[in-house]
């Protein structure tokens, strides 16, 4: 006799990407699920509606897949985190340039002028200020960034994008998943490069349009306190 | 032999709508038009029509490019007036030198049919849009907000997207904040010289990273010199020199803004000295003589200074001149094709003009500078950081164009790779971003140059227009001060910065004031921004001060030049997009007039 099927299907999810299923989770979606389905095509669509969901929904905290619980405790100078911990991206921001470049761009691009090639055609090279980043309305393709996990558990950790990691990036998907293996960590801040980080994929949708519309009233609002700061 | 003076004929909206009071403006564009012979130029026309009576053959010699396509047509016009059965043939040619212009004369062509057409649907889109718009709001604003009740606030279809960059740039330095940024710097001093090392991460806009950055290499006690390479750096020599080159250039390097770059060229093409001064054209004909044309110029002895320069391109050091990506197939690039002494030449203007196109000319037929540069790249405690040094090895061109800086650096010391060293000083250290300067001349022909706003021809003209109309001021840099927040700029950058506006190039010749100085920043009047924020706020996805209608409009010309298009047709689509504006605009005139409202008013107090 073969072991129950969401038993399968978690062994099989948690072997190939290192994510482990709540069982509750995995009841409700075999619920909706045809009877009879090949054991292979049932794992791939739990694994796409995994990673479309809520972290603290689908995934099942396990001491070694969530954050040590004295992650915050900035009076640890360092740390290793072994996991291999499973996150999902709650927020992203790029900290190599202003929040100032960041909008203009953002801006730019609603207006349609950026995929037309405009933001690049209007800044000269060989002028004033070809050197500088802001000036480029570059921003969304450079980084690093500065990453917000979240666990299974609701813990949010940041993670700094320590070297750069491909996919990793403004326009990246929110509540998409990530597995993290030996990562050290600055009093509670994660070094993230490409030998520790593992992104899985997927997308919270309700996360994901959120983070987006709220985005420009963001970085007005961070400009906003740097004005202010500055006439202060 | 006769001449024609540019156009001898314009067009215009028959009587009937020739009164602002007699017709709504959105008439016009579909009015009846009508060709008239200019009153003043009437003698000229009638001049051509009487020669061609007693003659067989037309020849026309006029610029080859569309413009002079163009008149060719007029001149035809005349001419066929006068003898129906007169043959017509234009010369192609472009420059004035001896052989080029009998080798024309004996190669007769026909005129271009195309490009006439295109420049006939230009004049008719540029007469309806620019008559239609200026009437609109000239009508809607006269006598408000402080206008003049006769006001005329003049609408051009380049004009308009020009100003759109000055009044974008403007808003950006107005509307910018700075931020605080933090890096950390590390020094180290060897053989008495303090070398600063760059971080590889140049500078994060975020405390904490860097602050746990910092904290975390600080725990490492020496630094390992991961590398030390050594590659050779070339700077190249100029590309062969176009029109908006020159125009740039003549702003940046010679104190003059383009009309007058412009001018003195114009003259100094009549006059012989250099090659025609309308040219896309950034590559040499493998036909060209450049050794003769250097030649010309060997004998200069302490005039200019260059003999012995041209002579040594002669004796082995010439080299090919770089080809650039355009060609227009009609002009080389800008040249000398006679040699003249300085005092030969009565006007500073043109002594300048002269003198840069001769220098860029050598320039182009010499050598790359060459040089080396050395980077050394060091670990201290996880992170990254680097130095490095320039040296000149061969000036070549350099020596010869004054304008190029390139320079060695400071020597680096002597390390070696996978030796440790423990750093003097390493600190963590904070700056904030800074606004960027007011749109220059070079910077703005640069703009138009890649939207496609004007030609080469008219580019200067339609930044003299907007400055003559008040839609924008013309100000020397060191007056142009930020507005608002002026105290908190200019302090450490980061990356080894150019400030903003004080910053610039220093010893700037002929800045001063309103006119003519090539350094100046341009920067709207109050009208300029009211006019441009109340196009955007209606129409924002076709505004008409962006250039995205206009360049359209220019690509369909060069359309009709290949015979993709017909001028109907390229009439019609664009008369279309600019109509669909104006409806917009009309049915928000409220708002078009809040929004003026807003920017005159507030900043007249």
């Amino acid at each position: 006799m073969s072991a129950p099927l969401s038993v399968q299907i978690s062994s099989n999810i948690l072997s190939t990407k290192s994510i482990l299923p709540s069982q509750a989770w995995l009841t409700t979606f075999l619920s909706t699920q045809k009877p009879n389905l090949p054991l292979q095509s049932l794992c791939q669509t739990a694994l796409y509606r995994l990673l479309a969901s809520e972290i603290s929904t689908s995934v099942q905290p396990t001491p070694e897949n969530t954050f040590p619980p004295n992650i915050h405790d900035i009076s640890v100078p360092q740390s290793l985190i072994k996991g291999p911990v499973v996150a999902q991206i709650v927020d992203v921001e790029d900290i190599g340039h202003s929040k100032y470049s960041q909008l203009e761009a953002l801006e730019s691009a609603e207006r349609g002028e950026k995929t037309k090639g405009k933001e690049v055609i209007r800044v000269i090279p060989g002028e004033a200020d070809d050197t500088d980043p802001d000036n480029l309305g570059l921003s969304g393709v450079g980084g690093p960034h500065r990453l917000l996990l979240e666990d299974a558990k609701g813990t949010r950790v940041y993670g700094m994008e320590f070297k750069a990691i491909k996919d990793v990036s403004i326009g990246m998907n929110i509540g998409s998943k990530v597995v993290l293996k030996d990562v050290k960590a600055l009093r509670g801040v994660l070094l993230l490069e490409p030998g520790n980080t593992t992104l899985v994929g997927g997308k919270v949708e309700e996360l994901h349009k959120q983070w987006r519309e709220d985005r420009k009233g963001k970085l007005k609002a961070a400009i906003e306190a740097a004005k202010a700061e500055e006439d202060g | 032999m006769t001449a024609v003076q540019g156009h001898t004929e314009e067009i215009d909206f028959i009587d009937r709508y020739r009164k602002w009071s007699d017709c709504d403006p959105v008439e016009l564009f579909d009015a009846q038009i009508t060709k008239n012979i200019d009153k003043s130029k009437q003698s000229i026309a009638d001049n051509i029509q009487k020669e061609a009576r007693s003659a067989s053959v037309l020849f026309i010699w006029t610029d080859c490019d569309r413009e002079g396509e163009y008149i060719g047509t007029e001149v035809r016009a005349f001419a066929l007036r006068g003898n129906a059965s007169i043959e017509v043939k234009r010369a192609q040619f472009s420059n004035i030198e001896k052989s080029h212009v009998i080798r024309a004369a004996n190669n007769p062509k026909d005129l271009d049919e195309r490009q006439a057409l295109a420049v006939a649907a230009r004049m008719e889109l540029d007469l309806r849009i620019g008559a239609a718009l200026t009437r609109f709001q000239s009508l809607k604003l006269q006598g408000r907000y402080g206008l003049p009740p006769d006001a005329l606030i003049s609408y051009g279809s380049c004009q308009f997207p020009t100003l759109g960059f000055v009044v974008d740039r403007y808003m950006r330095v107005k509307n910018f904040v700075p931020e605080t940024f933090w890096y950390v710097k590390l020094l180290h001093t060897r053989d008495q010289t303090t070398t600063t090392f760059n971080w590889d991460r140049s500078r994060l806009f975020d405390r904490m990273a860097v602050v746990l950055l910092f904290e975390s290499c600080m725990t490492g006690d020496t630094a390992l010199v991961k590398g030390v390479a050594r590659k050779p750096a070339r700077k190249y020599k100029p590309l062969p020199l176009t029109t908006v080159e020159l125009q740039k250039q003549g702003s940046r390097f010679l104190g003059m803004n383009s009309q007058r770059v412009m001018k003195a060229a114009e003259s100094l093409y009549t006059s012989g000295f250099i090659s025609y001064p309308r040219t896309e054209t950034d590559q040499y004909d493998q036909t060209i003589n450049l050794q003769n044309l250097i030649g010309k110029q060997k004998d200069d002895t302490g005039n200019w200074g260059w003999g012995g320069y041209a002579q040594g391109l002669l004796n082995g050091e010439f080299d090919q001149p770089r080809r650039g990506k355009h060609n227009d197939k009609a002009h080389p690039p800008i040249h000398p094709v006679a040699y003249a002494t300085s005092s030969a030449l009565s006007d500073p203007d043109k002594r300048k003009v002269y003198e840069f196109v001769v220098r860029h000319f050598l320039a182009c037929c010499s050598k790359d500078a060459l040089g080396e540069t050395t980077t050394v790249n060091i670990d201290y405690g996880g992170e990254g950081f680097h130095a490095s040094g320039l040296t000149v090895i061969e000036r070549n061109y350099l020596d010869v164009y004054p304008w190029d800086r390139w320079e060695s650096s400071q020597m680096l010391p002597r390390y070696q790779e996978g030796e440790r060293f423990s750093p003097n000083e390493v600190t963590m250290q904070d700056g904030k971003t800074t606004a960027p300067g007011y749109l220059t001349e070079p910077e703005l022909i640069a703009l138009m140059d890649a939207n496609g706003i004007g030609t080469d021809a008219t580019m200067a003209e339609h930044i003299d227009k907007i400055q003559h109309r008040e839609y924008v001021f013309s100000l020397s840099r060191n007056a142009a001060t930020a507005p608002g927040r002026g105290s908190g700029r200019g302090r450490g950058r980061g990356r080894g910065g150019r400030g903003g506006l004080t910053g610039a190039r220093g010893g700037d010749s002929g800045g001063g004031g309103g006119g003519g100085g090539g350094n100046n920043v341009f920067v709207p009047s109050n009208l300029g921004v009211a006019l441009v924020e109340a196009y955007d706020v209606i129409a924002s996805d076709m505004s008409l001060s962006r250039p995205f209608l206009r360049k359209e409009m220019e690509l369909n010309m060069k359309r009709i030049c290949n015979g993709e298009l017909s001028k109907e047709s390229v009439v019609h689509q664009s008369l279309e997009q600019y109509r669909d504006v104006y409806a917009k605009v009309s049915l928000r005139i409220d708002q078009f007039r809040q929004t003026c409202a807003r920017y005159i008013e507030a900043n007249a107090n």
